[in-house]
């Protein structure tokens, strides 16, 4: 690298690169522009191999737990029985569904694909913030982050050694192949889109181009005699397995919300005749709700025998009295999260707030202790970033991919996201953040890089 | 391809087409005023009236700017106004609309072509039309839709993205011109005293303008300009582009395509449709639709054209499922 104005030049490139792709995003409370660009940060986020295979087994372990989890309360609920957790906080749950208690799901995996959230506190140890079981989204960023990074640093990722991240499209493809009814030679995968509307749409429209399937919304398939089917201009044509990016609450009028019109009718009997798969399966939101988090690292005791080999982030639950009053007295240092949102809403950062804001929390808690977790404010580790001309820390978290089908297969590195305004320790895309290319690498042991290039690397672009 | 997806490429070339169509409608009556200043000024109501026939949008106008017919208000109309479904602004911005919801079946040029095109037309109004000219101005309108039709036809596949669109600009094409020639008709038959004098050959000339048919119908060597030949022409050409038979022919040869390979969509209501059509455009004796009244003519074409509209709805998109083929 020359000097910072060719890295300025190269920031430039990448930055043209996403635009010219069309990398966007929705924000929904933006009313001007609704599409955007996920702000792209050149500096990469490097995992040495020995972190990363600490990861890899703290993640896999997670991922068993939450499915013999999920597997277990939608069962014989022996976790409850045996008070490992109390009943009352999963019947309570926003995302427990009733309707899948006793049902058998495909290959037996109650969760096919989870986003974990991962941080590092103040001592460097990654800890687990939170997961994400419903419809995580993201994966896309880190597949063009990583063709963006291949344009613009060409030989610097040859001289790493880097894990490739391009295997995740055709790993997600297998895995949904594999949930398809067993007498379908070969069966048809779609993706079930909420619309064009929907802030993620960019990804859901990447990902079915890259696996090659059809990108549907609700109104396009149909239910005859507990089948599913696509309309198309020729007839109906049979789908077997639905790559679904609507939440539960959506997926059938008929069952959950009655006003949902992005859904489809009679698809949930269609599932439960085993006719159709859905990934994520319904009803994995019971373990992704924030309160349930807590109990983790039990589930993981409790199943497996084992201890956890990726903490938790100290968590309080204002639905425990002694909890609670902690909650309420430490208000202005606690990060308070709303058990059953997503993407950095409805959460209280207490440092960064003001009395008003605190007091309003306040009264929230009170009111419904049950929907609320409280964490101290970590300070998140941070990374070497572009900040307009000078390169500045900025806070930083992880959210690698866990695919649960044959195998579990994590995706080496994630989605690395970074909080760009100073200071800030929101990461998510849409409380402006931006991303970076995550290098997890091969061999820490290989010799220091030597370039490949006889002088400084030259912009190919 | 998905019925969604198929039908929202069907309007977006519709749309396209409209807009195109409303375009040089515009243009071709902001000229004609100028050779008929001799008998009224430019900008009388009579001269402009008709053109908010054509759209058959008169209701809406009448509403939207009052019975005082002028032509900054009819201009605005045709080509600003959000409120009238079929100005050009509203065509470009649905087209834009649905193109998008199907941007990831669209080559990146075809999509940027259309939005680049939008976001140009999106603040434009009577001002800017007025300071650039009708005709400069116009021109662009129509060498940007153009653009787009070049961009789409080099860069997309003949499958059923292509025969859908093919089939949705031609069948918009057809209804264009039969209502352009309508609207003409009304305009120009009261005056018989005029009959082959030179205002007559001015204004069925700009009829055949109107359709960009001028110098196509010369070199076909029909003739002096009358009516007759003129209507003939924009009826029954088999090689002119923007003829009603011609498109809908075109729609008819998109349908074949469309259901290539299909067996049980053979036969189906929209390919017969369009088929009975074109074959009885063929046979029309133009002499005696004349004789009969060709606006009641053209008003059954319009119908027709509005049928096969209908079936393509109920053969592709919109079918009841229930009867609907499995496909293996």
């Amino acid at each position: 690298m020359e000097s910072m104005n060719d890295l300025m030049e190269r920031q430039r490139t990448a930055d043209q690169t996403f635009v010219n792709r069309g990398v966007t995003f929705t924000v929904y409370s933006d009313t001007a522009g609704t599409e955007k660009i996920f702000p792209f940060d050149l500096i990469p986020r490097i995992i040495p191999a020995h972190e990363w295979a600490h990861l890899e087994r703290g993640l896999t372990q997670r991922m068993e737990a939450l499915n013999l989890f999920l597997a277990d309360i939608y069962g014989e609920q022996r976790i409850l029985k045996e008070g490992i957790i109390p009943t009352e906080m999963v019947t309570t749950s926003k995302h427990f569904r009733q309707e899948m208690v006793g049902l058998a799901v495909p290959r037996g995996l109650f969760v096919h694909i989870n986003g974990t959230d991962l941080i590092r506190d103040e001592s460097g140890q990654y800890r687990v913030l939170e997961d994400n079981l419903r419809t995580p989204s993201g994966v896309s960023y880190v597949l063009e982050n990583r063709q963006v990074m291949k344009r613009v640093f060409p030989n610097m990722i040859r001289d790493y050694r880097l894990w490739p991240v391009e295997t995740y499209t055709s790993d997600l493809l297998a895995l949904l192949t594999r949930l398809a009814p067993a007498h379908v030679p070969e069966p048809t995968v779609v993706l079930l889109t909420p619309g064009v509307f929907n802030s993620a749409y960019f990804e859901h429209s990447f990902l079915a181009r890259q696996m090659g399937i059809e990108i549907v919304e609700g109104n396009d398939l149909v239910v005859e005699n507990d089948r599913v089917y696509m309309r198309r201009s020729d007839g109906l044509a049979p789908v077997h397995v639905i790559y679904r990016r609507l939440d539960d609450d959506f997926l059938d009028p008929t069952v959950f919300r009655k006003d949902s019109l992005l859904g489809v009718p009679g698809l949930v009997n269609a599932y439960r005749k085993g006719n159709v798969a859905l990934c994520n399966p319904i009803g994995t939101g019971v373990a992704d709700d924030k309160a349930m988090y807590y109990y983790v690292p039990r589930m993981i005791k409790f199943y497996l025998g084992q201890d956890p080999v990726l903490e938790n982030v100290e968590t309080f639950l204002s639905s425990q009295r002694d909890d609670l009053r902690y909650i309420l007295d430490h208000l202005p240092k606690l990060v308070v999260k709303s058990v059953n949102e997503a993407g950095g809403y409805g959460m209280l950062v207490g440092p960064h707030s003001t009395q008003a804001q605190i007091e309003e929390f306040r009264a929230k808690i009170i009111d419904n202790p049950r929907n609320f977790i409280a964490q101290p404010t970590i300070g998140l580790s941070r990374c070497p970033s572009v900040c307009d001309t000078v390169i500045e820390g900025r806070h930083i978290d992880l959210r690698p991919y866990i695919l649960n089908g044959e195998s579990i297969k994590i995706m080496p590195g994630g989605l690395t996201r970074v909080a760009l305004r100073k200071g800030s320790l929101v990461v998510n895309s849409s409380q402006g953040g931006g991303s970076k290319d995550t290098w997890v690498l091969a061999d820490d042991n290989a010799p220091f890089p030597t370039p490949t290039a006889s002088g400084p690397e030259k912009l190919i672009v | 391809m998905l019925s969604r997806v198929a039908n929202l490429i069907y309007w977006t070339a519709r749309q396209l087409e409209r807009a195109e169509n409303t375009a040089r409608i515009v243009d071709v009556n902001a000229q004609l005023v100028l050779d008929l200043q001799s008998r009224q000024a430019a900008d009388d109501p009579k001269s402009w009236e008709p053109l908010v026939y054509v759209s058959g949008g008169e209701e809406k106008f009448f509403e939207l700017y009052g019975e005082k017919v002028t032509e900054r208000g009819v201009v605005e109309f045709m080509l600003f106004d959000r409120r009238n479904p079929s100005s050009v602004l509203s065509c470009i911005s649905h087209a834009r609309e649905n193109a998008r919801c199907v941007r990831d079946l669209l080559a990146a040029e075809v999509w940027e072509t259309l939005n680049t095109f939008y976001l140009k037309l999106k603040d434009d109004d009577f001002t800017r039309y007025a300071q650039l000219g009708s005709s400069e101005y116009l021109n662009r309108v129509k060498a940007q839709i153009q653009l787009f039709y070049g961009v789409y036809e080099s860069m997309m596949p003949r499958g059923h993205e292509w025969w859908f669109f093919q089939l949705g600009r031609h069948l918009e094409r057809a209804d264009n011109t039969s209502r352009i020639l309508d609207v003409k008709y009304y305009m120009l038959l009261p005056d018989v005293a005029a009959v082959g004098t030179a205002l007559d050959m001015i204004q069925w000339g700009s009829v055949l303008r109107s359709c960009s048919a001028f110098e196509a119908f010369r070199r076909s060597r029909r003739g002096l300009l009358s009516l007759e030949r003129v209507v003939d022409y924009l009826l029954r050409d088999p090689t002119f582009p923007r003829s009603i038979v011609h498109s809908v022919a075109q729609a008819e040869s998109a349908l074949n395509q469309i259901v290539d390979g299909s067996h049980h969509l053979i036969g189906n209501r929209a390919s017969q449709l369009a088929a009975h059509l074109r074959v009885d455009l063929e046979n029309t004796d133009t002499h005696a639709v004349i004789a009969d009244g060709l606006h009641e003519f053209l008003d059954t074409i319009q119908v027709r054209l509005n049928d096969v509209h209908l079936a393509i709805q109920e053969t592709f998109i919109d079918y009841p499922t229930a009867q609907a083929k499995i496909l293996a």
